[in-house]
């Protein structure tokens, strides 16, 4: 039997990867879940689960390390992987949003400051319409960037809106709609290929089940 | 600052030791399954006009390191190998005998890394090309070949050849009317296997039932059942035709009984600004990205000045030896030779007796005294 790896990003997405994985019969334990280990099987050792940073997911899975991962869009559209990304998951879901002071004057011209964690993706975006911008790369709390006049406005994900607006933000413009992959390796996917898409027909057909089910 | 002289620019890498001697065994494996089948060994020049790779490669001529040469014409480091065969093959071996087969070796270069898992920017290839023969017996010629160096690697079960034609793909993008913004955004969603950005992207000219199955054209790999399926989703013609080609190929390997061994994979899209019709791809266990790649570019001899079919492959030979260096494990790739081990105090004798034994065929260890070092 192959035993494929799949690298799953920590945080936001975890618990509503795993549980999709749980609804096609691929169960992790609860002590293994709750435990501190970065690698873990599952029940029938078909599956290894590997637990990494979200910007991680698609490195582990591009060399191969990782058979497979589950990861957001926007991480995917900010490093560029060179993966396969057969299937588009119902979870995850966010925007990639450009959000600036609600009061604040239209910058129509000249150099925009945009404060991102996301330099990639900001970029790209005004780069496709000319404007000239100057990105402050953040690592987080991009949000007080505006409010202190570090930048004219943010370019980052944001599920509910919230805290953009406990600190006086407003979304400007939205850039992409983003939700979770399931990635797949280059090489894997012809080496393993049996295992592969017996996964890749499984989620998908639970994915389609459950978008009909929602209309 | 990096000090130059202990610092190594990025992506470039010395061999020595056990890896340089597997090295030099996989190099030794490919040549003689090269020689095996009446090829010949080509060396062409490390720099050359940059001109001459932007016609072989297309865009991807763009990420070689280039320079101006004495007369203000752009140079190039090589960034790949075949451009510079085909060129030889038209003019210097152009009166030579059709079919014309050339091996290689050599060092590419490139500007950048090309992902974040392909980061060299020197990678050596091994390689073949044979020009003036058309049709599929040409291209079952490459893919036995290629099978035989794996084969004689060891890695019988081991490695995947996935096939395709690329004139499928483009037999449905001229039938969408595509322009080539479109047909770069469609290929690239094929070859990454995004079906759902795919049917969005496709349901902006055509149907949706008909973008419903474009899509699927994504997960169109397997084996023999693939060209049934794909006849399901392609009716233009000039894709049919590609299929019943590529369909042909695959047939003659199911007959020598070789069909473990290949894939159809009608995703793989990614090289198209390079070939012209079937194109394959080798994947390695214990390799994260692919370790060879070939195809046909009739093309390129076209717009080198004498129109020819020409068709080749090329295996990377530093990816392959990290997978036999850790297959290995702890081997050291080589037999112990006897060793004669001379040492004396008396130089002279010392030499005698080394010059005696190499004349013996022995290998010889000069073990200088203590004293001395």
């Amino acid at each position: 039997m192959t035993q494929l790896t799949i690298a799953i990003a920590k945080g936001r997405l975890q618990s509503d990867a795993l549980d999709l994985l749980k609804s096609i019969g691929i169960n992790v334990s609860d002590a293994g879940e709750s435990s501190r280990r970065l690698s873990i099987e599952d029940q029938t050792g078909e599956y290894r689960f590997l637990f990494v940073k979200p910007g991680d997911v698609a490195v582990y899975v591009e060399h191969g390390v990782a058979d497979c991962g589950i990861v957001g869009r926007d991480v995917l559209l900010e490093t560029n992987a060179d993966v396969l990304q057969p299937l588009d998951l119902p979870i995850g879901r966010c925007r990639m949003v450009v959000a600036a002071l609600a009061d604040a004057p239209p910058n129509g011209h000249g150099m925009l400051k945009v404060a991102t964690k996301y330099p990639g993706i900001a970029t790209r975006h005004f780069g496709s319409r000319g404007q000239p911008v100057e990105i402050i790369q953040l690592s987080g709390s991009v949000e007080l960037a505006p409010v202190l006049g570090l930048a004219d406005c943010i370019v980052d994900l944001v599920e509910t809106g919230r805290t953009l607006r406990e600190n006086g933000l407003a979304v400007v413009e939205d850039i992409f709609s983003s939700t979770a992959r399931l990635i797949v390796n280059r090489a894997s996917y012809q080496l393993k290929a049996k295992s592969m898409i017996k996964l890749i027909d499984k989620v998908g057909s639970t994915v389609r089940e459950g978008a009909r089910a929602d209309a | 600052m990096t000090d130059p002289l202990s610092g190594i620019p990025s992506g470039l890498r010395y061999f020595f030791g056990r890896e340089a001697r597997v090295r030099r065994a996989i190099e030794e494996t490919a040549l003689a399954v090269f020689e095996g089948w009446s090829y010949e060994e080509i060396t062409t020049p490390t720099i050359d006009y940059y001109s001459l790779f932007e016609q072989g490669m297309g865009n991807e001529a763009s990420n070689s390191l280039r320079f101006m040469d004495a007369d203000g014409k752009l140079l190039a480091v090589r960034p790949d190998v075949t451009s510079s065969v085909a060129r030889a093959a038209v003019t210097l071996l152009k009166r030579r005998e059709r079919p014309l087969r050339l091996w290689y070796v050599a060092p590419v270069f490139r500007q950048h890394a090309k992902s974040q898992a392909e980061f060299r920017r020197e990678l050596t290839q091994i390689g073949c090309e044979l020009f003036g023969v058309g049709g599929d017996p040409a291209e079952i010629e490459m893919l036995l070949i290629a099978c035989e160096i794996f084969d004689r690697l060891g890695l019988r079960n081991d490695f995947i050849i996935t096939l395709n034609d690329v004139e499928i793909f483009n037999g449905v993008a001229e039938n969408l009317e595509l322009d080539s913004a479109q047909r770069a955004a469609m290929r690239e969603l094929i070859d990454s296997r995004n079906a759902t950005d795919l049917e969005r992207l496709l349901s902006q000219f055509a149907a949706v039932d008909e973008s419903r199955r474009f899509a699927e054209l994504t997960q169109l790999s397997g084996k023999g059942e693939v060209f049934d399926a794909a006849r399901q989703v392609i009716t233009n013609e000039r894709s049919r035709a590609a299929l019943d080609r590529l369909e042909l190929v695959w047939e003659t390997m199911v007959s020598l009984n070789l069909m473990d061994r290949f894939e159809v994979d009608l995703g793989d899209v990614s090289t198209l600004d390079y070939y012209t019709g079937l194109n394959f791809k080798i994947y390695l266990k214990g390799a994260g990205v692919r370790i060879g790649s070939g195809g046909r570019y009739d093309h390129l001899t076209a717009k080198l000045g004498a129109a020819e079919p020409a068709i080749g492959f090329v295996i990377d030979l530093d990816a392959l030896t990290d997978v036999m260096i850790a297959r290995d494990g702890k081997g050291n790739g080589q037999a112990e030779a006897t060793t004669c081990r001379v040492t004396s105090n008396d130089s002279l004798a010392t030499l005698q007796e080394a010059i005696a034994a190499r004349a013996r065929g022995e290998r010889v260890l000069i073990s200088t005294p203590e004293t001395k070092r």
